[in-house]
């Protein structure tokens, strides 16, 4: 980032301007926008050659004509000429629209700058004033500057204008704080180059592209609130505006109705494509960001299970027996350019009834991936490639599916597959009790009473070793530690009686005390309900302490698995020993780690 | 949770009523239900005008008195078709010099606040009506004082003869509060009369709904119609005419271009030509725009104007085109004089150029807010005969009283066509507040004398003389459009701008 | 909690105080003809003068602001110039009125913007997208064009609903519904539009969310954790906005009002600025901002109870 400050402040702005337009331009809803707005700029600068009558001349003999060949929209209550008309009011509304956003700009933009390069007093009083105009209602304030200035639409404008300005003013400050804070400090480190210089230079960039967004959008608010006074009657009514020929045609709606129609047009094309606009720049702006959705190829997607390094399950995977299978599953993730990146390529493990296994590697080795796809939890970007995951004899992947089967994995949840998270304060719902977030899914998954779930939910807090077991139940999750947090957690997923639980890092985000504690209680609490579990985590140690069994991943693909005893005892697979070699265990300090772990 | 779902449910509800009593347009039964017979039931009526004030010093003419009448009585009933008949006063008589006016009044009335209506009454109202200077103070500008007899004897006195005294006395002049309650601030809102209804005030909102409820002692109950008369104010014609063809209201006064909503609703139409409108000359002595000083160039004017397509394009043909200011009930009118000015820009160009003015001149021209597309054909057709008006716009609310201070040459303006007299008094006279310019010259004086000696033969010549001076450039009388549901009868009142509230009945 | 409501209190009191002291500036400037306008054309110098003084319109600008501040701290706005009702009975009568149809407006833009944006954020594809251009639509066209529409439509053309007038629900409770779904449908529109993107952005934001998927992974329903669960994290944001554009809806119900012919602040507004009638104008613009300040404190108290979390703060 501080090079390319330095260096080419130029260079990355001509790179965004015109990929900017391109996107823009791909964007048809916004061409379409663009293209009406330019005309009907076009047409009212024009209107003296395009207009095919005199705008103020009246025909009193063909008085709220409709459209004929003489006419192209037909006349008003006068007998003049709407098209013509609709041309030159175009000229004001939109030259009074612009001057209010310019106005808005004026004193918006500056002030912006100065909040947010000095800050303190100017910026304190700045942002109570913008407060303050905020909080008048538009219309209230200019029918009083009306009351005290007369009808004119320049005034107008002008106050609406300022009463515009917070918007702008906020959105420089903010760009202008954040460029400010990011600078500051580099540009310590540059000689020759002035703060304001950078600034300026950066600022500019910085601030362009919301400034005009948001001028499209309050040049529509501005011909909104304009059109509304003239419409109330309150307008010039010498000058013809859309407004002002739309309160006319109102006037004689039960004569011509379709008098309505050509300045209620006007002004709902305009006002719509200006925030089509906007909102196309800002998409445009943002479009780094958004992936597409890419179809995958046949050739990503395979329907035979990838043989996976290791055997030992692929020949124990007889489905009826285990409580879970998982037979060469690939999952991946389409990315912003094409491709996919694949999470999990090719894993296939088995989980019987009463028996834990460990799911070991590092991070980004797949493993919460694999277990999130057990659970049908994936993220929604996520896609499966290949396999099948099988939970008792119930399918939830199937080769050739891309997701997993929710309506067959949303029975299971609950009450035959459980999840204990990782992060125990992001997992509980800080907007309602503890008690209420236990209680509510045994309700609805063993279908007891409200009164018999909080029994039980009470006990349960109790067994995982809450010692205050009704206090926490009527607590929020704010009120409560991060430790409480995790047992809550476990107390939760034990409480429907899963066959299947799948903890995923359950300790690592507890002090190193409690970690020993909830391993125990998991511990316990498995053999007590005879669940099957499955373990991801990245430490051996875990490991070691409750698993039967344990597979080791890297980079998404299984490299071994076996017995916890034969794993840790003698490891086959490199990548096993070197993870066993790097817990600091026993380890000599200062010694290198070996060749080949990741940085 | 519980927030989300009940919300939604309420949504849904609302959207399926909705949907269920979308069908038929809502016919709300607040209209009047008489019962088969002559009395009974509620009368609502629209309003174009709002009152703001009950006293009856500040009750204008027009449109105002349907507010006015329901509790207050006049002294002199004026009929539908304008006849005199009594009210609170039996029989009047003048003297000879006409300066004096003996009215013999009614034993038997007392206000609804228990006070005795007598002739220290009358002398109270009239009084008062004089010091508070209302819109209308200018109708007892030559009643000098009121002489007490005895109880049931007043004498107007008059500063000199005045031929509209009685009609004035039949109108805001002659409302009759209790004096008890005249000078309190109390009779602005709550107002105390011997009319046959009292106001509710419960059931009254300022600006929007006004309740009367039938009197019991009334000592006239053949003009109590109904037990309950309703008057909502409403300004916007499209609410008037929606309230009307709903039946919100059962009676309104409609435009030219409602009154297609209210025939099509089977409304009955009554109409009746009350005001005439056109141009306001009033600087014909050509003090601040020189070129309106002369005859020929107030007659170019008229000349220029197309009053036929006006009234055929602005109010669909709902009028009469007419080149002169008073209305055909009048003494003073005079048939021929209503086609005196032709459509004829060739002849306004050359009266123009006669009086000097070859290439026409530039005049400035007030424009009623409201009346934007009215006013910009009288400037385009000006135009088309050399005249280049510059329009100034004035805010509806405050137009009438800015042309009428004499900053401008000329208007457009509407005004009732009165009874002579009246009409003199109101804009043709030279202390007439509608003749702000004050002009005046030797022989419409000399006419203006002979009518207020009551001689008829004078209004037509003084007609005559306006007319072919342009004093005014008339376009048209209008007719106001008055429309009525099934359920009453209603009369229109002669030269006035919605029906006395007497003229209402239940429909048999 | 107190001292949140306090807090309120104080800032509220303090912009009402900065407000009505420009309003009252500005309008001092417009009050030169009033006392002709009030007493007709027929009012001579002496009684001009005499009107003057009763109104105060002799005294200079200080002495008339803090007599009218006095007042109104009393709760004591005076009287319309123009009909001698006082100001605050003459707002409280309209108020029933425009508070039906901003909060009908509100109530029903936020429920049907949660759903719309549940719709957009689950559903995606061309859902979203409708939605999304829905929205679009609905924040860019002023509300009174869409009202204009929907009257010629639905009232004047095809006779299905009342163009004009408020019927009180004591009167008739049909047709009060029938008198303000025009109007309120006229507002939501406007007010839907970025409700939705907000509740969608938020929803698609708190799907994301840990807690989700642990609450997914107990057996809920999708069904109860989004309608429960994430829209009760997700409303916040959408109900914020709401918020912020309640100062524009107090805007377009004028307009609405008087299309509707609506017996609201709102034609009182525009009758007493074209007027000049000063005491309801300040009446107004007071009404206005406390409005803005109650419902501000009201969305956020709202906020509080869905989110505990930001109570204590």
């Amino acid at each position: 980032m501080s090079e390319a400050v330095v260096q080419g402040t130029t260079a990355p702005v001509v790179v965004v301007r015109s990929g900017v337009v391109k996107r823009l331009l791909k964007n048809p809803l916004a061409v379409a926008a663009l293209v009406l707005l330019v005309g009907t700029v076009l047409a009212s600068v024009l209107a003296p050659v395009l207009a095919t009558h005199d705008p103020n001349y009246g025909d009193l003999q063909t008085v709220l004509a409709n459209p004929s060949a003489e006419h192209l929209l037909g006349t008003d209550s006068l007998g003049r000429d709407v098209f013509s008309r609709l041309l030159f009011a175009s000229q004001i509304t939109l030259a009074a629209a612009a001057l209010a956003a310019v106005v808005a700009i004026a004193i918006g933009v500056p002030a912006g700058i100065t909040a947010g390069y000095f800050g303190g007093l100017f910026d304190g009083s700045a942002n109570w004033v913008t407060n303050m105009l905020m909080s008048l209602p538009g219309i209230i304030v200019l029918l009083a500057v009306r009351a005290a200035t007369g009808p004119s639409v320049w005034i107008s404008m002008l106050v609406f204008g300022v009463l515009l300005a917070p918007s702008f003013y906020r959105l420089t400050r903010t760009a202008v704080k954040s460029v400010r804070n990011e600078l500051y400090v580099d540009a310590a480190r540059v000689s020759g180059l002035s703060d304001t210089r950078i600034m300026s230079r950066h600022i500019f960039s910085v601030v362009r592209a919301p400034i005009i967004i948001q001028t499209a959008n309050v040049a529509g608010v501005a011909i909104a609130i304009q059109s509304g006074l003239e419409f109330l009657g309150l307008g010039d009514p010498l000058v013809p505006t859309w407004g002002v020929m739309l309160s006319d045609a109102f006037r004689n709606v039960y004569l011509n109705p379709l008098l309505l129609l050509w300045p209620a047009l006007a002004i709902a094309i305009t006002t719509v494509c200006l925030a089509i606009l906007g909102n196309a720049l800002r998409d445009s702006l943002e479009d780094g960001q958004k992936i597409p959705k890419v179809r995958t190829t046949r050739a990503a997607r395979t329907t035979a299970p990838v043989a996976s390094a290791v055997s030992t399950d692929t020949a124990t995977n007889a489905v009826a027996d285990h409580l879970l299978v998982v037979d060469g599953l690939r999952v991946g993730y389409p990315q912003a350019g094409g491709g996919m990146k694949t999470v999990v390529d090719g894993v296939s493990l088995h989980v019987d009834r009463g028996e834990v296994l460990g799911i070991v590697g590092e991070s980004g080795s797949g493993k919460s991936q694999t277990a999130f796809s057990v659970l049908g939890l994936l993220p929604e970007e996520a896609e499966i490639l290949g396999g099948s995951i099988t939970i008792g004899s119930t399918r939830t992947v199937t080769p050739g599916s891309r997701a997993v089967a929710q309506g067959r994995i949303a029975s299971l949840r609950g009450k035959g597959i459980a999840y204990i998270p990782q992060e125990p304060m992001s997992n509980l719902d800080p907007a309602f009790t503890i008690g209420y977030q236990l209680v509510r899914p045994m309700v609805k998954v063993l279908g007891v009473s409200k009164a018999e779930a909080k029994k039980r939910a009470l006990d349960l807090l109790a067994t995982v070793g809450i010692a205050n077991p009704q206090r926490t139940f009527d607590a929020y999750p704010h009120e409560i530690s991060g430790g409480m947090a995790q047992r809550v957690l476990i107390a939760g997923a034990v409480s429907c009686e899963p066959d299947l639980l799948i903890a995923d890092e359950p300790t690592t985000a507890l002090d190193v005390t409690v970690q020993a504690e909830v391993l125990d209680l998991l511990r316990d609490l498995q053999k007590r309900l005879g669940m099957g579990m499955i373990i991801v985590t990245h430490n051996f140690g875990v490991v070691s302490d409750i698993c039967d069994r344990v597979v080791v991943m890297k980079d998404g693909k299984l490299v071994e698995g076996g017995d916890v005893r034969t794993i840790l005892r003698a490891p086959e697979h490199e990548y096993t020993r070197q993870l066993l070699a790097s817990t600091l265990e026993g380890k000599e300090p200062m010694s290198m780690l070996t060749t080949g772990t990741r940085a | 949770m519980k927030l989300r779902s009940r919300a939604a449910l309420a949504a849904m509800l609302t959207t399926g009523a909705l949907v269920l009593t979308g069908c038929g347009a809502g016919g709300g039964d607040a209209g009047g239900t008489p019962a088969p017979g002559a009395s009974g039931g509620t009368l609502t009526l629209g309003s174009l005008v709002d009152v703001t004030s009950f006293d009856p010093a500040a009750s204008h003419v027009g449109h105002y008195m349907q507010y006015y009448q329901p509790v207050y009585d006049t002294l002199i009933l004026r009929e539908p078709n304008g006849d005199l008949s009594p009210m609170l006063a039996t029989d009047w008589e003048y003297d000879d010099t006409n300066t004096e006016l003996t009215m013999n009044l009614r034993d038997d009335v007392t206000f609804s606040d228990g006070e005795k209506f007598d002739a220290e009454a009358v002398k109270a109202n009239i009084e008062h009506f004089k010091a508070a200077n209302g819109p209308q103070a200018s109708t007892a500008a030559s009643i000098e004082g009121v002489r007490v007899v005895d109880e049931d004897t007043a004498v107007i006195e008059l500063s000199a003869p005045d031929p509209g005294i009685l009609l004035y006395m039949a109108a805001s002049a002659g409302f009759m509060g209790s004096p008890a309650a005249l000078d309190t601030e109390g009779i602005i809102a709550d107002p105390v009369g011997s009319g046959p209804y009292e106001l509710d005030v419960a059931a009254t909102v300022t600006g929007a709904t006004y309740t009367y409820t039938k009197r019991d002692d009334y000592w006239n109950p053949d003009l109590q119609k109904f037990d309950k008369i309703v008057i909502k104010s409403m300004q916007d014609v499209t609410a008037r005419v929606n309230a009307l063809v709903s039946g919100q209201i059962n009676a309104g006064l409609l435009d030219a271009k409602t009154a297609v909503q209210g025939e099509g609703a089977g409304l009955t139409e009554i109409t009746n030509p009350v005001d005439w409108q056109g141009l306001f000359l009033f600087d014909r002595a050509g003090s601040q725009a020189e070129p309106l000083g002369d005859v020929r160039v107030r007659q170019a004017i008229n000349y220029a104007i197309d009053r036929q397509s006006l009234l055929d394009s602005l109010l669909l043909g709902n009028g009469e085109i007419t080149s002169q200011i008073t209305g055909t009930a009048s003494a003073g009118y005079v048939e021929e004089l209503d086609g005196y000015y032709d459509f004829d820009p060739k002849k306004a160009k050359a009266l123009l150029t006669d009086a000097g003015y070859p290439d026409g001149f530039e005049i400035t021209l007030p424009v009623n807010s409201a009346d934007t597309i009215i006013n910009a054909a009288i400037v385009q057709q000006l135009a088309d005969v050399g005249i280049t008006a510059t329009q100034v716009v004035i805010p509806s609310t405050d137009y009438r009283n800015e042309i009428f201070t004499g900053k401008y040459s000329l208007g457009y303006y509407g005004i009732f066509q009165g009874d002579p007299w009246v009409a003199i008094n109101h804009h043709i006279g030279p202390n007439a507040a509608f003749n702000p310019l004050k002009y005046t010259d030797d022989e419409s004086a000399a006419l203006i004398k002979e009518v207020q000696a009551g001689d008829d033969d004078a209004a037509q010549a003084l007609t005559e003389y306006i007319t072919e001076e342009a004093w005014f450039a008339p376009f048209y009388r209008v007719n106001q459009l008055y429309f009525f549901d099934k359920t009453v009868t209603v009369e229109n009142q002669l030269q006035q701008a919605v029906p006395s509230i007497y003229n209402y009945a239940p429909a048999a | 909690m107190l001292i949140f409501l306090l807090r309120r209190l104080v800032a509220g009191v303090l912009l009402l105080f900065v407000i009505s002291t420009i309003t009252y500036v500005l309008l001092y400037f417009s009050s030169d003809g009033i006392a002709q306008n009030i007493l007709g054309e027929f009012a001579t110098p002496e009684q001009i003068a005499l009107k003057q003084a009763e109104l105060g319109l002799d005294q200079p600008l200080p002495v008339r602001y803090l007599e009218w501040l006095g007042g109104a701290i009393t709760g004591d706005f005076g009287r319309s110039w123009f009909t001698s009702e006082p100001v605050v009975s003459a707002l409280f009568n309209r108020l029933p009125v425009t508070l039906t149809i901003v909060i009908g407006a509100l109530v029903i833009a936020a429920v049907l913007a949660a759903l719309l944006g549940v719709a957009a954020a689950i559903k995606r594809g061309w859902v979203d997208r409708a939605v999304q251009l829905l929205s679009l639509a609905g924040d860019a066209l002023p509300s009174f064009v869409v009202a204009i529409v929907l009257v010629t439509s639905l009232a004047i053309q095809a006779r299905i609903f009342p163009a004009t007038g408020f019927v009180p629900f004591a009167e008739n409770p049909t047709l009060w519904l029938m008198s303000i779904a025009l109007p309120i449908t006229a507002l939501v529109f406007q007010l839907v539009a970025q409700a939705a993107q907000q509740f969608r952005s938020a929803i698609i934001d708190v799907r994301r969310r840990d807690f989700v998927r642990t609450l997914r992974s107990r057996g809920l329903s999708e069904r109860e954790v989004v309608f429960k669960h994430v829209l009760r994290s997700a409303a916040p944001a959408a109900l914020t906005i709401l918020s912020l554009q309640f100062v524009g809806l107090l805007g377009g119900s004028v307009i609405i009002e008087q299309i509707f012919a609506l017996p609201g602040v709102g034609p009182l507004a525009v009758l007493s600025t074209t007027q000049g009638d000063i005491p309801i104008v300040m009446g107004v613009v007071v009404y206005t901002v406390v409005m803005v300040i109650i419902v501000n404190l009201v969305v956020d108290l709202v906020n509080g109870w869905l989110n505990p979390k930001v109570r204590v703060s």
